[in-house]
C-alpha cells in the first residue's frame, strides 16, 4: 500500500463493511482517488463525501466544482457515505482543522468507452452520421482532404514555446516528504497505445522503488483504475473544471506528502500546462514527457510537448518520426530527444512461424479494432475490388470488434462480399488469423506504429498498409500505399494481385519487410531506458 | 559520432563512376553507406555496382526502373540516406573526385561555422576545382553580403546562398524541414532551387579546405549563348526551371530579368531563332510549371 494521504474515520457501503457490494472495485477506486485529491488539496481537514451513482453511460465528477454542491440530479443514486481525515502537511505548523468540509462525489454509471464518434449534437450531427454511413468511402475522401489542408498549414507554423524558467530553487515553507515518488500525467485509465505504455511505466516507478502519482485529466470511467499496476499508487482522476485556487494547493499536496524525484507526462494536457509552475516551484525536479504519435489533424501532445519544451528535460519519443519532427521541425535540442521503442511489447519471445500453405484460396486479412481510425469500410471496399478483379481465388478474414461492428456487417452483406468475407471476434487468437493469411492489410489514417505488422513478420505475412505515421518504418517501400481512399484501394489491389501472380515478389517484399522490422527492433528500447531512468532518480 | 551517406547519382558514365566511388571509400572520414543511384544506365553500369556491393557492405545500390534526371536521383538518393538513419547526406555527380579529406573538411567546417556563428547551418559545399587544378566555372556558388564573416574569425570557409550539387553536406534536419529537391525539374537549377529554398533559414557554408575536382569535359559555366541543336535540350529544362522558379518562389520582376537575360545571351551567342523559339516555349511553360517538393520518410 503507499503511504495513505488520509485516514477512514467512518463509511459505510464504500469499503466492504455490511453490505459488500454496493459499490464494485472501480467505483471504490474512484472515490479513494476523489479522496485522494481533497487530502493533498486540503491538508488536515477533514471531509464527508456523499457517493452517488449516475445512470449508465454518465460520467464521474470527482474534483470539479460540483462537488460542493449538495443538490443532485434525480438520476443520481445515494450509494455510500464516508468520513476521513487528510494526513497531508503542507506548512510547518498545519492551521485548526475547520468543521466538518461536505462533498458529493459521483461516480458516474456503468463503464463506458468514451468516443467523439457520435458527440456531434443536432440536425448537422444527424446529416453527417447519414452521409458517414451511406457512403463511407466517399467521406473518407473528404476527410483526407481536410487532412491535406491541415498537413499543409501545420508545415508552414511552428508553434511558440513557452519561456524557460530561470532560478534553480523555488521558495518553500516545507521541506518535501520522505517517500520517493514519481508523478505520472496520463490522458485516462482505458485502452490506448499511450496509456498502455503508461501503465507499464508505473509497474516500472514501483519495482524501482518510487510511489507513483497518477493523475489523470479527462473524463472517463477509468475501466483500467482496476489493474494490478496501480495497487500501491496514488490515483487521483481529476474531473474538470477544478474550483479556483485548488490546482496549486492540489501539487502543493503532492510536493510535501511525497519526494517527488521526478515529473513523467504522458499525454496528459492539464499535467503538461502546469509544467511552468512546477519548474518555477521546485526547479530540481526532472522532467520527462513520453510521445506516441504525431496528430496532424488536432496538432496533438506533440505541440503541447514543443510548446514546454523549455521546461521538459527530455522528451521520449517512440519513433523516429516523432525523433526528426522534434529535432529538425521544431527545433528541440538533439540531446533532449530520445528514442526508445516499443517494439518489443508483443514480438519478444515469437519465433517466426512458416507462410500459409501454398494451397488453398489466397488470404487476405485485416486485424484490428473496427473503428474510425482504422477505417474498416476501407478494406471491405477493398475486398470488393479484389473479389471481382483478383488474378485466382481470394478469401478475406476480418478480425476485431468494435463501434463500426454494425457497419462492417452491413456492408459485407452490401458489397455481396458475404460468401468469402469472415468476421472474427476478438476472442479468437490473432496468431491464428495470422497463420492462416497470405497478407495482412492495414488501412489505418493514422496510426503510431502498428504492433501487428510485428506480429505479421513473425509470422511470415507481408502487410500492405496505408503509408501513415511510422508504418514506413516496418513495411516494405512497394507496399506503402497512398492515404486517400481511392488511390489506396488501387494500389492495394495492384500490389496484392502481383502477390497472388508472383509468390516470388512476395517472397522478396516479406523479406524487407523482415529485414525493416529487424533493424527497428535494434534500436533503443523504452522499457530499459525508463527503468534506468527511474533507478537514476532513486539515488 | 554522426554518420554521413554519401549520395553519387550516375547514369552511363561508368569509366569515372569507378574512380569516384574509390574517392568516396577511401575518404579519411569514412560514410557509413555510400548510396549510388542508377538512373537505368545502359552501358553495364549495374555490373559494376553489383561489385562494388559485394566487396564494400557500406556500397547502397539503388536501381531506378527510368532515368529521372540528376533532380530525380538526388531526390531519391538523398531520401534514401535519411531513411538509413544518416545524420548528413553527402551528395555529388557521377564526374566528382573528392579528395582523400574532402569529407572530414566539410563535417568540420560545417560544425565549426555552426559554433562561431551561434546558428545551424543548413548545407556545406566544397571548394570544385577542374581536372588542371584551375577553378570550375560551371560550379561557384553564389555568396551572401557578409561572405567574409567567418574568414575574419580565422575560418576557410565563406557564407553562401546557393551552390551546385558537386559535393554538398546537408545535415538530417534540412531534409526534415525542407523536404528533397524538386525531382520534377528534371535537370538544371535543380541544385539552386533546393539550396536558395534551405537558405531561408540560415545562409550555406563553403567550406575552402574540402575539395573536390569535377572531370567535366571542357571548364565552362552555363550561357545561353552557347546554345546548339545538341545541347538545347538541356537548356529548354533550364529555362522552364528558372523561368517557373523565378516566377513563383521569387516575383515578376525577377521572372522578367531572367527573362531579358536569357534573350540577351541567346542574342549575343547569335543563337539561330528556331532554337530561340523552342526557349521561350519552354519559358511560357515554366509559368504553369510549379512543382511541390516531397519529404522524405522517417524509417530508422
Amino acid at each position: 500500500m503507499p503511504p495513505a494521504t488520509f485516514e477512514l474515520v467512518d463509511e459505510s457501503g464504500v469499503f466492504d463493511g455490511e453490505q459488500p457490494g454496493i459499490l464494485d472495485d472501480r467505483e471504490r477506486a474512484l472515490v479513494i482517488g476523489a479522496a485522494n485529491y481533497y487530502a493533498l488539496t486540503m491538508p488536515g481537514q477533514t471531509f464527508r463525501f456523499t457517493v452517488l451513482r449516475g445512470p449508465s453511460g454518465s460520467l464521474p465528477s470527482l474534483t470539479d466544482e460540483e462537488t460542493s454542491q449538495i443538490e443532485w440530479a434525480d438520476d443520481r443514486q445515494v450509494v455510500g457515505s464516508m468520513v476521513f481525515r487528510s494526513v497531508v502537511h503542507t506548512t510547518r505548523s498545519s492551521g485548526e482543522a475547520e468543521a466538518m468540509i461536505d462533498l458529493t462525489v459521483d461516480v458516474g454509471g456503468a463503464e463506458q468507452i468514451a468516443t467523439a464518434y457520435n458527440q456531434l449534437p443536432g440536425v448537422l450531427g444527424a446529416v453527417r452520421r447519414a452521409v458517414r454511413f451511406s457512403a463511407p468511402v466517399q467521406f473518407d475522401a473528404l476527410r483526407q482532404f481536410r487532412t491535406d489542408v491541415i498537413h499543409w498549414r501545420n508545415r508552414s507554423e511552428q508553434p511558440s514555446k513557452a519561456s524557460p524558467v530561470l532560478i534553480d530553487r523555488g521558495a518553500s515553507a516545507v521541506g518535501p516528504g520522505k517517500v520517493p515518488a514519481v508523478l505520472f500525467g496520463i490522458h485516462w485509465l482505458e485502452l490506448g497505445g499511450a496509456e498502455r505504455w503508461a501503465v507499464e511505466t508505473v509497474q516500472l516507478a514501483k519495482e524501482a522503488g518510487l510511489v507513483p502519482i497518477v493523475v489523470t485529466d479527462r473524463p472517463s470511467s477509468h475501466p483500467w483504475i482496476t489493474r494490478p499496476e496501480f495497487d500501491g499508487a496514488v490515483v487521483v482522476p481529476l474531473t474538470m473544471p477544478l474550483p479556483p485556487g485548488q490546482e496549486s494547493a492540489f501539487l502543493n499536496g503532492v510536493l510535501s506528502a511525497f519526494d517527488v524525484r521526478g515529473v513523467h507526462v504522458h499525454h496528459c494536457t492539464w499535467l503538461y500546462e502546469r509544467l511552468p509552475w512546477l519548474k518555477a516551484v521546485r526547479p530540481d525536479i526532472p522532467v520527462v514527457d513520453s510521445l506516441h504519435i504525431l496528430e496532424y489533424r488536432t496538432g496533438g501532445f506533440v505541440d503541447i510537448s514543443v510548446r514546454m519544451s523549455n521546461v521538459i528535460d527530455k522528451h521520449h519519443v517512440i519513433s523516429p518520426q516523432l525523433r526528426d519532427y522534434l529535432i529538425g521541425k521544431q527545433d528541440v535540442d538533439k540531446d533532449k530527444v530520445a528514442l526508445a521503442t516499443l517494439a518489443n511489447l508483443t514480438v519478444r519471445g515469437e519465433a517466426p512461424e512458416p507462410a500459409a500453405a501454398a494451397d488453398g484460396p489466397f488470404t487476405v486479412a485485416f486485424v484490428g479494432r473496427f473503428t474510425q481510425q482504422k477505417r474498416p469500410y476501407l478494406f471491405l471496399k477493398l475486398a470488393a475490388e479484389l473479389k471481382g478483379s483478383a488474378p485466382g481465388d481470394i478469401r478475406f478474414i476480418m478480425h476485431g470488434d468494435g463501434e463500426l461492428s454494425g457497419e462492417v456487417h452491413g456492408l459485407r452483406s452490401r458489397l455481396g462480399l458475404a460468401d468469402v468475407l469472415e468476421i472474427r471476434g476478438p476472442d479468437q487468437p490473432v496468431s491464428r488469423t495470422l497463420a492462416e493469411s497470405d497478407v495482412l492489410v492495414i488501412s489505418s489514417d493514422n496510426e503510431g506504429l502498428t504492433l501487428t505488422s510485428f506480429e505479421a513478420s513473425a509470422a511470415g505475412v507481408p502487410v500492405v498498409s496505408a503509408d501513415v505515421g511510422s508504418q514506413a518504418s516496418l513495411i516494405a517501400d512497394d507496399l506503402l500505399c497512398p492515404r486517400h481512399p481511392y488511390p489506396f484501394i488501387r494500389t492495394a489491389a495492384d500490389r496484392i494481385a502481383t502477390m497472388m501472380t508472383d509468390p516470388q515478389q512476395r517472397e522478396t517484399w516479406l523479406a524487407e519487410q523482415r529485414e525493416k522490422s529487424e533493424a527497428f527492433a535494434a534500436l533503443p528500447d523504452a522499457r530499459s531506458m525508463v527503468r534506468d531512468l527511474y533507478q537514476g532518480w532513486m539515488q | 559520432m554522426s554518420t554521413v551517406a554519401a549520395v553519387v547519382v550516375t547514369y552511363n558514365r561508368k569509366d569515372k563512376l569507378t574512380k569516384v566511388l574509390d574517392h568516396v571509400l577511401g575518404q579519411s572520414l569514412r560514410p557509413s553507406w555510400v548510396v549510388v543511384v542508377d538512373n537505368a544506365s545502359t552501358d553495364g553500369t549495374a555490373d559494376i555496382l553489383a561489385d562494388y556491393a559485394k566487396r564494400d557492405d557500406r556500397v547502397v545500390v539503388v536501381s531506378l526502373d527510368s532515368n529521372t534526371g540528376g533532380a530525380g536521383g538526388f531526390a531519391t538518393g538523398m531520401a534514401r540516406g535519411y531513411e538509413l538513419g544518416a545524420d548528413f547526406v553527402w551528395i555529388m555527380d557521377d564526374d566528382c573526385y573528392p579528395n582523400a579529406d574532402a569529407l572530414e573538411e566539410l563535417v568540420n567546417g560545417h560544425a565549426k561555422a555552426e559554433s562561431t556563428l551561434g546558428t545551424q547551418l543548413p548545407y556545406a559545399c566544397s571548394l570544385v576545382k577542374f581536372i588542371d587544378g584551375s577553378i570550375c566555372e560551371m560550379n561557384n556558388p553564389g555568396t551572401t553580403w557578409d561572405w567574409g564573416r567567418l574568414i575574419s574569425k580565422g575560418e576557410q570557409s565563406v557564407l553562401v546562398t546557393h551552390c551546385s550539387f558537386v559535393s554538398v553536406l546537408f545535415p538530417r534536419w534540412t531534409l526534415t524541414r525542407h523536404g528533397l529537391p524538386l525531382k520534377e525539374y528534371f535537370i538544371w537549377f535543380d541544385d539552386q532551387e533546393y539550396t536558395l529554398r534551405i537558405t531561408k533559414d540560415a545562409p550555406g557554408v563553403q567550406v575552402l579546405t574540402s575539395v573536390v575536382v569535377h572531370d567535366m569535359g571542357v571548364n565552362r559555366g552555363v550561357n545561353f549563348g552557347d546554345v546548339t541543336p545538341a545541347n538545347v535540350w538541356k537548356f529548354e529544362y533550364g529555362a522552364r526551371n528558372e523561368a517557373s522558379f523565378r516566377l513563383h518562389h521569387e516575383n515578376a520582376v525577377a521572372f522578367a530579368k531572367f527573362v531579358l537575360r536569357m534573350f540577351q545571351g541567346l542574342r549575343g551567342g547569335g543563337v539561330p531563332w528556331p532554337l530561340r523559339v523552342r526557349l521561350f516555349k519552354k519559358v511560357i511553360e515554366g509559368v504553369k510549371f510549379n512543382p511541390k517538393p516531397d519529404f522524405p520518410r522517417s524509417v530508422l
